[in-house]
């Protein structure tokens, strides 16, 4: 194929300026800058706040902290706001995770397996769970609440947490149930197995990594929800992530700090234990939504 | 086999929940609010105008919210995407360890809650934080302040955005065929103009999706102009939720949320438009 380009003369001159582009040392070194200055950007604030939670003292132009303390863990561990708000936290994120399954899990099957009049709008119609700037629809829907009589109640804070779920739970178990063989399925059904039967030993088993998925982006969309519990939660329902907003504001640096990986623990722990599943094409999924 | 009618109506069936909490929380919530910013009491009976939006437009520390919020949410979403993109294109394109570490990195943010974000953002721009402090071994000691107004907040929204917005597009890049881009270069074209003619358009839609959705994101975003922004100006998600709250004014606020709607009516109709275009296979 070389032979030929070589004999072609050069047309496009846009191509010409950038010659350097197949220089091989430009590329990575060009790809090198770029690493250490993301790495800076995204890593910086994260390790800036590592320390500040094990910071005891930290004065201005120290590198790094003057003593290192374990002594704002207790502080935030005995508050007892702090400690109510993961109480809170562990209530609303696993109920909103697990009503959203319920709600929506066999809709992604009829939306991927059943022809029904409308089916594509109705899939679409979710999207609009995105189309909306958030804080504007939660400020919508607290107004909303309040003639329902919801503000500050569980249900209205499970309610408000289970908006940002919904395109999850959808959207992710359709594509996974649309993406299972339909052979194996009549293959169960041709040697005798009931339909049931089939759905629970062969579909459900294959579709399971999909559906973990859409589930731990559900949590961790319900966990982290900070705008729409604050508005329609507090002062009765004050969340991890409204905690934060809290502590950031009013209490020193520390306590923040070290809240903040109280925070991100679950994340890390479910992420890590979903690892498997996690593939760039899911993560992909849920993000795109 | 079943028979069709049994399946459409089992179909209509089992989607039926998930329609209702949609049309609940999301569709009745958001007409409610349109129609009820649109009432206005005149007289003793109820007529419908725009007077609450004249009063809001009118009102000039509002009116420069507004502004400033589609300065901040365009420069936010232009620099996410102004990063993103190139970040993308060196992912699908260059094999290598750089490459490797790189998409590592990329993804952290996918996993911070966006309040810890935020938080970790100030302690490293605020004056005297941790950038502060490596400017001053270098000698330098006046700098513009980098957090607790604009520039914070689109530093911030920019780490918090650049995961999903790079996401997005590797998946759209790694959609194109390598023999598409080969051929190209078979015929002389160089990088640049493989870019232009080849990789750009066939990722145009990955590229509404990322654009649109940057837009809606960052203009509904209330955590980052809270914790990050400045006292004044202030975003309209800030200023939204103190009227709702504070000011006891929800009317306002609620006339505030339907101008963000306005504003981001073509990123959400660009958006629902290119994910039905990519899925069109899967729908």
């Amino acid at each position: 194929m070389s032979v030929t380009t070589d004999t072609i003369p050069r047309s496009g001159g846009g191509g010409g300026w950038f010659w350097f582009w197949s220089i091989d040392a430009f590329r990575r070194s060009l790809g090198l800058l770029f690493l250490i200055a993301l790495a800076v950007f995204i890593l910086g604030p994260l390790l800036s706040l590592i320390l500040w939670a094990f910071a005891g003292e930290w004065f201005y132009p120290a590198v790094l902290p003057q003593v290192f303390s374990l002594k704002w863990w207790t502080v935030v561990l005995g508050n007892r706001s702090v400690v109510d708000s993961i109480r809170y936290s562990l209530m609303t994120a696993p109920t909103v995770t697990v009503l959203s399954a319920i709600i929506c899990l066999p809709a992604a099957y009829a939306f991927a397996r059943f022809e029904f009049p409308g089916r594509k709008v109705l899939l679409l119609s979710f999207l609009s769970a995105n189309s909306f700037p958030k804080i504007g629809l939660y400020i919508s829907i607290a107004t909303l609440f309040y003639r329902m009589n919801l503000m500050t109640t569980f249900w209205g804070v499970v309610l408000i947490q289970l908006v940002s779920t919904l395109l999850f739970m959808i959207w992710i178990p359709t594509g996974t149930f649309r993406g299972i063989n339909r052979s194996l399925e009549e293959a169960a059904r041709d040697v005798g197995a009931s339909g049931l039967r089939t759905f629970f030993k062969i579909t459900l088993p294959i579709a399971m990594p999909g559906l973990l998925v859409a589930g731990l982006f559900a949590f961790l969309a319900a966990f982290d929800e900070a705008q729409g519990t604050l508005l329609v939660g507090s002062p009765n329902f004050i969340t991890m992530p409204v905690m934060m907003y809290t502590l950031v504001l009013n209490y020193p640096q520390p306590v923040g700090a070290v809240f903040s990986i109280l925070l991100t623990l679950p994340s890390l722990v479910l992420l890590l234990l979903a690892q498997r599943f996690l593939r760039q094409g899911y993560l992909a999924a849920g993000y795109t939504l | 086999m079943k028979s069709s009618s049994w399946e459409g109506r089992a179909g209509l069936l089992l989607v039926l929940p998930p329609l209702i909490v949609l049309v609940l929380l999301i569709l009745v919530p958001a007409g409610q609010a349109i129609v009820s910013t649109l009432r206005v009491e005149k007289d003793g009976h109820v007529v419908y105008s725009l007077a609450r939006y004249t009063e809001i437009l009118h009102t000039i520390s509002l009116r420069r919210s507004v502004g400033f919020t589609v300065r901040v949410t365009i420069a936010s979403a232009v620099a996410t995407f102004g990063l993103a993109y190139p970040l993308a294109l060196y992912l699908r394109f260059t094999k290598g360890w750089v490459s490797t570490l790189l998409g590592a990195l990329f993804i952290v943010p996918l996993f911070i809650p966006t309040v810890i974000a935020s938080f970790a953002m100030t302690t490293f721009l605020v004056n005297h934080g941790y950038v502060g402090t490596l400017l001053h071994y270098v000698g330098i000691e006046d700098m513009p302040s980098l957090v607790y107004n604009a520039t914070g907040i689109v530093l911030t929204e920019v780490w918090a955005s650049i995961p999903f917005a790079t996401l997005v597009l590797l998946a759209g890049l790694q959609g194109i065929d390598d023999a598409l881009i080969e051929s190209a270069r078979d015929v002389g074209a160089g990088p640049m103009r493989t870019f232009l003619a080849v990789v750009l358009p066939l990722n145009m839609v990955a590229t509404v999706i990322t654009v649109s959705l940057l837009f809606i994101g960052i203009l509904g975003s209330f955590t980052i102009p809270y914790l990050v922004g400045g006292n004044a100006p202030q975003m309209l998600s800030v200023v939204m939720t103190n009227y709702f709250g504070s000011y006891l004014r929800p009317d306002i606020s609620v006339g505030l949320a339907v101008i963000t709607f306005a504003i981001a009516s073509l990123a959400g109709v660009a958006y629902v438009v290119g994910v039905s275009r990519r899925e069109r296979h899967a729908i």
